[in-house]
């Protein structure tokens, strides 16, 4: 295909320039970290400003491709596809990114693998982007599994340290579990359908709805286990608590705004695909996840912990929101959550930096007034967050509750304002503890404000943060995706929307924001150790503990996987090459007899051996080939 | 002189030139046996590239006969008969690119260098030899030319207290395979009655007028087994770790890469065209055994305390993906097949190659004693990391592409197995190749490291071209698929109605395999 459309030139240099920059650090400037930065930063920033030129060219929908395999009803393309879904991701991934990477260029300074790093945030970015532009399932995998690496590669960035080093492969093998489903869904799609492009998948199942035949619902499941491992839903969730083990501007770009969205934008990208009976279990394991999240984040002692455990309930609400028929206020979540989270996890990355690498909470306090600009922003991110109005987190999340009023989800809808008030509780525990109160911990004291390289990023993320909920995202991406309600046309009518349209749902989420703030500021003002674990005794140590997941997998890996390959390997060693080897060389006692006179490691003996061997065969060969031939 | 007979006569020559070389003078030596190599290798890519506008004999090109020996009296011809099509010009091509990585990585060696590079050449010229030639006596023959001297370079050049137990099973296993393959070939030969070992005129005859299917049910599976040991089929397989871990590194790499896929190459070449009733009756089995590769080594290379020995099993697992391929017989699983052969062979070449130099450097491969080396060994340490992931089948590399064709191609025929397959892939896979990088390249490293150094130019060069190979593969596929397919199609669709059917264009919707041609697998 020709490009013939301005988007068709600049989609594949979007995608591009991160791996550019990847590859250039890599082979030429590994040595130089200024440089290095520089090409890392310059490609996200220029493929930002692609990303916004399209957007400002205004929207349509573009493909662009060239066959990458074609072998019988095998058909892969390397294609990208440009629509209002994919413009709108692209902009966040870059944005956000070029904001993270600016950042980390004081947060990783003096560190010694400082290109290595940018090498990797590049590797990274270029796959997501592949993710994003992807027009087939295919193409989506593959990305998917770059993603998945480039992840391994930052969260074990600092490999040394054996904790890292298990983090990076506990997250790679568990998303490679949900990436089983998801590639056994794919083959079920083109079994069933023999395409693999999204739109024609879309086209052809608007004409016959039932294509897909009786496993219509098994196929959108097993996609959804992509979207389980990557989103770290419940019941993989497990790996990306550990994952903060990573740099935290890693954290903040890949395990809160982008990569762990990417469950939900493909989500959102198959939504045609899922049948209701698929949807109702995405709703549950949306809602069961972001519930036990924000539980166990109530008794969480690391600042990215806390944060992680938020990121996992928060990705729960946007999966919840596409199991209850609203993909477009998931995106719309995902769209303000990248913003805010990214901003909270740099906050927390720029507290980090400043107290030498603490990060119990409990070690801080008194922060607000040695970080000012740091505590402005994470507050900022606090309210948006907990959904205060008017930041943009209100918006988005009522996005979600009032469309699971709408859609008569009323389960979800309690679950939602339960996370909702929970979600409150935790937050403000945080900064109560963190920011508030007294200092604690000896590292507070001599403690100052990061340089402006790390704070402008903060403050450049706090203004979406503030502002995105009425820019009308939900708006623009109603022609994409179903499930949208707004109709304001200018700013101030947005503000008010989600008022005047659901005002019930309104009411109930800022009542239970009012709530969790209120109850935790009661147990946390002035705190100098935590009183749950006095008052709730063995359910603060359950929630402490993640409710013993991580002990009951390694259990059942244990007696299955573990057990299995236990047996295997005996079979192997004593069975297989004991006693069967065994066997049959005692069988055949003699010709390894001769084998063993043989190998005299002389080469005429062999090349004798092998000259009479050909003899010996023309010989047997020949009368028979006579009496054959009669 | 033939393009095709150069590249495997280059090597052979060379050993004969490296006779009167004095063995003092040992980067003399050296020298020739890289620069044969070299030459070889430049010569496969340029039949790479001019494959395209070669002219097609019988569908093979490139092709050139001439009589060998003739036996008037009884009828008897042999000739010497080479030629490629797209089954066998990848597996030309990648044999030659290893076979040069595999002399630059042969600096380790430091006794008998004269013997070692006259064997090694042999086994290079025997093994580039096999996968030319089109007439079976010399297929065969080319194949012994290599086997022999892999035997004696374990015996000799390997390393291990137990090289000797080593050399002797592999030695068992595979003349074992070797004897009933040629049972199989014998009885195929007498059963066509044409009194000639020509491929082309074999293949032929049968599907003009195809074998007594009584005969079929006989032969075909005394070349499926004896094929398949060569290959390390489950549950013949463990002569392949046990065997590849105590040899040289080229040696190791050379077979592993390259020569064990003739067992793979005589199935598809010879067994199944000639004998689709056999086939049909039979890769059912085939594909149930597969599962004992894929499964259960990849199971047992989860356990495995030694680099070596982790590595030797995962390329038995990988090898089971080739039989699921094949057993397939769709168009896409076959094709994939063909591409995860030639894949497999780079990356058996890189890992062997870079756990050869591990043991060199350190005297061992336990995997217990190492940690952390990514940092002291920045270089040897990435590709390392490099070829595990592409190991566990990570897109960007040729095993993902191949892997990928041969689940979605044998969906159709065995949906239960391809099911336990993609498990496998992703995730045993992943599990052995992340606990390798986990202990040898994280973590904290042992003090008694601090001195290593890291590989040299002779070391990086074969490193880098292997795994550009390998990339190449992965990143554009069409390159080899484009080259692979038509052939396939030809023996898949001479599979569907025994005669010498056209391929047929296949619609997306109905995926190739006919399903009441191939056995369904007992489950």
């Amino acid at each position: 295909m020709q490009p013939t459309h301005i988007a068709e030139y600049l989609a594949p240099i979007i995608l591009f320039l991160p791996l550019a920059a990847a590859v250039v650090i890599a082979l030429f400037v590994r040595d130089d970290d200024e440089q290095s930065a520089q090409f890392s930063i310059g490609s996200v920033g220029l493929a930002f400003v692609a990303s916004v030129t399209l957007f400002l060219l205004g929207g349509g929908r573009h493909e662009i491709g060239a066959t990458w395999l074609d072998v019988g009803g095998l058909q892969v393309s390397f294609g990208l596809l440009i629509d209002d879904l994919s413009l709108l991701m692209l902009m966040i991934v870059t944005g956000v990114g070029l904001l993270v990477q600016i950042f980390s260029k004081g947060y990783m300074k003096g560190d010694p693998g400082y290109s290595r790093y940018f090498a990797f945030l590049s590797l990274f970015t270029f796959s997501m982007l592949g993710i994003v532009l992807a027009d087939n399932l295919v193409m989506m995998f593959v990305f998917w599994e770059l993603v998945g690496l480039s992840s391994y590669l930052l969260i074990s960035f600092w490999f040394h340290k054996p904790s890292a080093a298990d983090a990076g492969k506990k997250a790679f093998l568990t998303n490679r579990v949900g990436d089983f489903g998801f590639l056994f869904g794919i083959l079920l799609v083109w079994a069933a359908t023999g395409t693999l492009n999204i739109g024609e998948l879309a086209t052809k199942l608007a004409v016959d709805p039932h294509l897909l035949g009786a496993g219509a619902t098994c196929a959108g499941l097993l996609l959804f286990c992509g979207a389980i491992g990557k989103s770290a839903q419940f019941p993989l969730h497990v790996w990306l608590p550990d994952a903060m083990e990573g740099p935290t501007p890693v954290s903040a770009l890949i395990h809160a705004a982008t990569m762990v969205a990417a469950g939900v934008y493909m989500l959102c990208r198959l939504f045609f695909l899922l049948t209701p009976d698929a949807l109702e279990v995405i709703a549950v394991i949306g809602a069961v996840t972001s519930f036990l999240a924000a539980l166990m984040a109530f008794q969480q002692n690391d600042i990215k912990r806390i944060l992680a455990y938020s990121t996992l309930s928060q990705l729960g609400y946007m999966v919840m929101a596409v199991g209850i028929g609203s993909p477009n206020a998931a995106m719309y979540h995902l769209t303000t959550h990248a913003f805010f989270k990214a901003m909270l996890f740099l906050g927390a990355g720029s507290v980090i930096h400043a107290l030498h690498h603490e990060q119990d909470i409990w070690k801080m306090g008194g922060l607000k007034s040695r970080l000012p600009g740091t505590y402005r922003t994470f507050w900022i991110g606090t309210m948006a967050l907990c959904g205060v109005w008017p930041f943009a987190g209100f918006f988005s999340k009522d996005a979600i509750l009032s469309s699971a009023l709408g859609n008569g989800a009323y389960c979800a809808f309690l679950i939602g304002t339960l996370v909702a008030a929970m979600t409150a509780f935790y937050m403000t525990r945080l900064v109560l503890v963190a920011f508030g109160g007294v200092p604690r911990g000896d590292g507070v004291f001599g403690c100052h404000e990061s340089p402006s390289v790390m704070t402008r990023p903060l403050w450049l993320l706090a203004i979406p943060s503030v502002i995105a909920g009425f820019w009308g995202i939900d708006v623009y991406l109603a022609e994409t995706l179903p499930g949208g309600h707004g109709h304001a046309s200018t700013w101030y009518e947005a503000m008010f929307a989600p008022i005047n349209h659901s005002p019930l749902a309104a009411m109930f989420g800022l009542l239970a924001v009012a709530f969790g703030h209120a109850f935790a500021r009661r147990l946390y003002a002035n705190a100098v150790s935590d009183p749950l674990p006095l008052s709730a005794g063995l359910l603060a140590k359950i929630m402490r503990d993640r409710f013993y997941f991580d002990e009951i997998y390694a259990f059942l890996i244990r007696i299955s996987q573990g057990a299995l390959s236990t047996v295997a390997d005996w079979f192997d060693r004593w069975i297989i090459a004991g006693l069967f080897v065994r066997g049959v060389s005692g069988f055949t006692d003699l010709f390894g007899r001769a084998l063993r006179m043989l190998q005299t490691g002389n080469l005429q003996t062999y090349a004798f051996w092998l000259a009479a061997g050909i003899v010996v065969i023309l010989f047997l060969t020949l009368p028979g080939a006579k009496g054959a031939g009669h | 002189m033939n393009l095709l007979s150069a590249i495997f006569l280059v090597p052979l020559l060379a050993a004969v030139l490296i006779v009167p070389i004095p063995r003092t003078i040992r980067w003399g030596i050296r020298l020739v046996a890289l620069m044969a190599t070299f030459v070889s290798m430049v010569l496969g890519l340029a039949l790479f590239v001019k494959f395209d506008a070669a002219t097609a004999v019988n569908g093979f090109k490139f092709d050139y006969m001439t009589d060998w020996v003739s036996l008037p009296g009884i009828g008897l011809t042999i000739a010497y008969h080479v030629g490629v099509d797209g089954i066998n010009l990848g597996l030309v091509v990648m044999g030659t690119i290893v076979a040069f990585a595999a002399t630059c990585l042969s600096k380790e060696i430091d006794r008998f260098e004269k013997e070692y590079y006259i064997l090694l050449l042999i086994m290079i010229g025997g093994i580039l030899g096999a996968f030319v030639s089109l007439d079976i006596f010399f297929l065969y023959f080319f194949h012994e030319l290599a086997l022999v001297p892999t035997f004696i370079m374990i015996g000799i050049w390997g390393r291990g207290p137990d090289r000797n137990h080593a050399t002797f099973k592999i030695t068992l296993y595979l003349s074992l395979g070797a004897l009933i393959a040629l049972a199989g070939l014998v009885m195929l030969y007498l059963q066509s009655g044409l009194k000639t070992f020509d491929l082309v005129a074999l293949t032929g005859h049968f599907q003009a007028h195809p074998m007594g299917e009584a005969s079929q049910r006989l032969i075909f599976p005394l070349l499926m087994f004896g094929f398949g040991i060569l290959v390390s089929l489950w549950p013949f397989h463990t002569w392949a770790p046990t065997g590849y871990a105590h040899a040289p590194t080229a040696t190791a790499m050379l077979h592993a890469g390259v020569l064990k896929k003739f067992g793979l190459y005589g199935l598809l070449r010879i067994a199944i065209p000639m004998m689709p009733a056999g086939a049909a009756e039979w890769l059912g089995v085939l594909a149930l055994l597969c599962l004992g590769n894929i499964l259960y080594c990849g199971l047992v290379a989860m356990k495995q305390r030694d680099l070596n020995f982790l590595i030797g099993n995962s390329s038995v697992a990988h090898v089971g993906f080739i039989f699921l391929g094949i057993a397939s017989l769709s168009l896409v699983g076959v094709t994939g097949a063909v591409v995860l052969m030639i894949a497999h062979g780079f990356l058996a070449a890189l890992t062997f190659g870079l756990s050869g130099w591990l043991r060199q450097q350190t005297g061992t491969t336990e995997i217990a004693k190492f940690g952390g080396l990514l940092r002291q060994l920045p270089f040897v340490g990435t590709f390392l990391m490099i070829a595990m992931m592409a190991g566990c089948g990570l897109p960007g590399f040729g095993n993902f592409v191949g892997e990928f064709m041969v689940l979605f191609g044998s969906w159709q025929a065995y949906p239960v197995i391809t099911g336990i397959a993609i498990w496998s892939a992703l995730v045993i896979g992943g599990v052995y190749m992340l606990r390798a990088i986990r202990d040898v390249l994280h973590g904290q490293m042992d003090e008694q490291w601090k001195s290593l150094r890291d590989a040299d130019v002779f070391r990086r060069v074969p490193v880098v071209i292997l795994t550009v190979s390998l990339l190449l593969m992965g990143i554009f596929p069409r390159l080899l698929t484009d080259k692979i397919k038509p052939d396939v199609a030809r023996i898949v669709a001479s599979t569907k109605t025994g005669g010498m059917a056209k391929p047929t264009p296949s619609s997306p919707t109905k995926p190739v395999v006919n399903s009441h041609e191939v056995p369904k697998a007992h489950h």
